[in-house]
């Protein structure tokens, strides 16, 4: 089944060949070209990159549009300013001190918001970046009110004091440098994956047991660190602080640098921190409004190249595809006999409506169950209840003893249950091993090995030819096919499935039938939600019917059709 | 001050607020998507106002329809430029693209203009009047009639005329409007133009008595997400009760502590509204997309 892909012969550079020569054009360009004045653009071009790859962990990686990241900059630069020219307290102190008040601040207002939805998030982190402001001009006491606070000393490393121009760009550069090797490495590494995941589907991302709030909470601090950062080296750079630091402007430029740059990209960051700080040099005439032309170039990249400047390279210089990884069977995950889960007076009622009203079931290891019942009886809010994405008015789910019921998803799927969705989605930038790797991310100690698994998994399915072919690409049925090994990749000890049949032709569910007896062969627990009774009946061992919320039969599958209460149920009240 | 004339500047900058929020709020109906240039509109329209008043010597009541006809038509082309190219996007495209739009209409604003403060002249003649007592400008009785007979205006337009239920359903449900049927782009077009003719009035009424700076929209913009939030995501009714509701807060805080102080106090009221209620406080009318 495992293809060989043949590699074609071209001059092979490493992966970060682009990158590389574009370091040694600026420093080629700062060492022989670069006047003064030209050497303090690049030293601002520096902050602003430092602050914007700081942007594309919340935004770019995690999808949060967080407008308190002006703010988080501006704090950083005030931390410096205060410490430094008030208390005299040198780079060694003040810098990590302006590194660790945004951070802590971010963990503090990060918790309540990053609940709200996208909209809301944008609204609230922009009140907090307008109450931050207010503070700094109308607290002069602290801050030196409107007119800031001059006198701040520059940096001093290791008894070095850096003079300006061409040892600060150094200096500067030398963090971009290090930070973006970090942010880089972060963001190809499982978290990068993990918060991608949780970009482009929360449920998902929660479904296959990555603790959604922790990830996106994680992001908002990290790039607050790299705000504060940068906010702290334009300080030094300046060497006075004023409101300037946190007015819109800045966060507007740290947003259009991230946009144009190229969304999630590190390299795309300092791409469109190097041309957009550099751009008003080249549009003198406008003077102070060079935002005008910041404006244009945010307006029409993301009308013209959503992707960005680096998403436009990739398109012209495609990058190599990676070999497949080799596929590997994960360890066994415990065997477990009997009843694996059992799930006791399930209720849920949406306003006035009891959608599931006392389901009862057990699960056993190796079986196959089916939960049938006409459209609206609640057999996808079942399995919306077992699985976390609702919270039970009451009842019990108990896994392995432990009573799961109202748990966050990811804490769920963690004890083993894994799920699909009626209406299948996966990430449309990823490739199917990707979309599938997902699913091993919170297990696997890397990439590599989680596509490794996701290979395997794959593999079981016979759909292993799919991995390096972009989600977007596939048709309905092959989508249904990698929702499944995504799930299967888990190695549940329960697999809850919603609808798995919808939309396949007769062949297919033949050929699907086939895996899921497969499946359950092999030790899992399976719950399927159908409405084909040619492919469930046939398939399962015990069957389930639910009417309105509440169990019409519950027994095999043979006596289903038979069933008076279920046949009514179907056919309306007056049917014989 | 009495409390009664408070009360009356207060409702007059609310009824201007109300407009702001109104426009916002219909475009986010019609399109799911934020328009985040709204407040730089407010401004547009006020500086509008000023570069007319020496063309026009008449009261600025006269003003008016010129305004709301150069806005509508900077409403277009703000859908055609920001809107319409990214309608298949995800939302916080357009929510850039806009912002985008609010930067170059705040610094081109500021090239013009310069970056003093600048005031237009009053609806009428900006006298005082006697209410059996009460004495209160001129200048706020106007701009409550003149928010009033705008907000009555789109209330009929979309009540009773046939390019009202056209623009309803367009809000409602675009595709199924469309397999009926209408002309869901062009009635997005109007949406557009109609939301920033209205911040533009807003921007007339404003320019008298708060003057108006290139960089006004900032705060204009965060204060109609604040009324729509309160109001309840999508609700065109309760657009108009959150802006009223703010600006007697703005009014009455700033007229015991400070501006700044009611400003603070106000954003950490949303981001408590925010926490307790992220549904708003009437609960959320529109589908939820950014």
């Amino acid at each position: 089944m495992r293809r060989v892909l043949k590699p074609t012969p071209t001059l092979t550079l490493p992966r970060w060949a682009g990158e590389g020569i574009g370091f040694a054009v600026l420093g080629a360009y700062a060492l022989l070209y670069a006047s003064p004045y030209g050497l303090r653009v690049l030293t601002v071009a520096g902050v602003y990159a430092l602050a914007a790859i700081g942007f594309q962990i919340v935004f770019g990686l995690g999808g949060a549009l967080s407008l308190a990241h002006g703010a988080f900059f501006g704090v950083g630069a005030y931390a410096t300013g205060i410490l430094g020219s008030q208390l005299g307290w040198t780079f060694a102190a003040t810098f990590p001190l302006s590194i660790l008040v945004p951070f802590l601040l971010a963990l503090l207002v990060g918790l309540p918001v990053l609940r709200l939805e996208s909209h809301y998030f944008a609204l609230a982190t922009l009140g907090i970046a307008q109450v931050v402001l207010l503070l700094a001009v109308n607290c002069p006491g602290l801050t030196g009110g409107a007119n800031g606070l001059p006198g701040v000393p520059g940096i001093v490393l290791f008894g070095w004091a850096v003079p300006r121009g061409l040892p600060l760009a150094a200096v500067v550069w030398g963090f971009v440098a290090l930070g973006g090797a970090l942010a880089w490495s972060l963001a190809r590494g499982r978290w990068g994956r993990a918060l991608t995941l949780v970009r482009d589907d929360p449920l998902a991302a929660g479904a296959l047991g990555l603790d959604v709030g922790r990830l996106r909470l994680g992001a908002f601090a990290l790039s607050a660190v790299y705000a504060g950062a940068a906010g702290a080296l334009s300080v030094h750079t300046q060497r006075v602080v004023s409101p300037e630091v946190l007015e819109f402007p800045v966060m507007v430029s740290i947003l259009a640098i991230a946009v144009v740059g190229g969304r999630g990209r590190v390299a795309g960051a300092v791409l469109g921190a190097v041309l957009l700080v550099h751009l008003p040099e080249w549009f003198r005439f406008l003077e102070r409004s060079y935002l005008i032309v910041y404006g244009v170039a945010l307006l029409a990249t993301i009308v013209l190249l959503p992707e960005g400047l680096t998403g436009l390279l990739d398109r012209l210089f495609p990058p190599r595809r990676r070999a497949l990884p080799a596929a590997v069977a994960p360890s066994a995950a415990a065997s477990v006999e009997g009843a694996v889960l059992r799930v006791e007076g399930l209720r849920k009622a949406f306003g006035g409506v009891r959608a599931v009203d006392g389901v009862a079931l057990t699960l056993e290891a190796g079986s196959i169950t089916g939960l049938i019942g006409p459209n609206g009886s609640g057999k996808t809010t079942v399995i919306n209840l077992i699985s976390g994405l609702e919270r039970p008015d009451a009842g019990r789910v108990v896994v392995a003893g432990q009573d799961l019921a109202g748990k966050r998803p990811d804490r769920i799927a963690r004890a083993g249950i894994a799920r699909t969705f009626q209406a299948v989605s996966l990430p449309e930038g990823a490739t199917v091993l990707e979309a599938v790797a997902a699913a091993r991310l919170e297990r696997d100690r890397s990439v590599a090995e989680a596509e490794a698994h996701a290979l395997w998994a794959l593999e079981r399915l016979g759909a292993a030819d799919l991995a390096q072919r972009p989600c977007a690409d596939l048709p309905a049925a092959l989508r249904r096919r990698v929702e499944l090994a995504r799930a299967l990749a888990r190695q549940p000890a329960v697999l809850l499935l919603d609808e798995p049949a919808a939309g396949l032709t007769d062949a297919e569910k033949a050929d699907l039938a086939g895996h899921l007896r497969a499946i359950a062969a092999a030790g899992t627990a399976l719950l399927v939600v159908e409405h084909d009774m040619g492919f469930l009946l046939p398939l399962a061992g015990h069957v389930l019917c639910l009417d309105q919320g509440r169990t019409l039969y519950d027994g095999p599958p043979a006596g289903v059709r038979g069933d008076a209460a279920v046949v009514a149920a179907y056919l309306g009240e007056d049917a014989p | 001050m009495t409390t009664l004339q408070l009360l009356v500047n207060g409702l007059a900058l609310g009824a201007a607020y109300a407009l702001v929020a109104l426009g916002f709020v219909l475009v986010l109906n019609a399109t799911s998507a934020v328009n985040f240039a709204q407040g730089d509109l407010v401004t547009a329209g006020g500086l509008l106002a000023v570069a007319l008043a020496p063309l026009i010597p008449l009261p600025g009541i006269a003003l008016l329809p010129v305004v709301l006809v150069i806005m509508a038509a900077l409403g277009l082309l703000l859908a055609l430029a920001a809107y319409l190219p990214l309608r298949r996007s995800p939302p916080v495209a357009v929510f850039i693209s806009t912002i985008a739009v609010g930067i170059i209409l705040q610094n081109g604003a500021s090239v013009l203009f310069g970056p003093e403060p600048r005031a237009a002249p009053p609806l009428l003649s900006g006298g005082t009047v006697d209410l059996g007592g009460l004495v209160v400008a001129e200048q706020s009785l106007a701009i409550i009639a003149v928010a009033g007979l705008l907000i009555a205006g789109q209330q009929w337009l979309f009540a009773r005329t046939q390019v009202g239920r056209r623009l309803r359903a367009t809000a409602q449900d675009p595709e199924m409007a469309r397999a009926c049927g209408v002309p869901v782009t062009a009635m997005i077009l109007v949406t557009f133009a109609l939301g920033t003719a209205y911040a533009g009035a807003a921007g007339l009424l404003l320019a008298n008595r708060y003057f108006v700076t290139p960089t006004a929209g900032g705060d204009l913009i965060l204060k109609a997400y604040i009324a729509v939030t309160i109001g309840g995501w999508g609700s065109v009714p309760g657009a108009v009760v959150g802006a009223l509701l703010i600006a007697l807060f703005e009014v009455g805080v700033s007229s015991v502590l400070s501006y700044p102080v009611a400003l603070g106090l106000l954003y950490a009221a949303l981001l408590v509204i925010l926490l307790a209620r992220p549904q708003g406080l009437f609960g959320e009318a529109a589908r939820r997309r950014a």
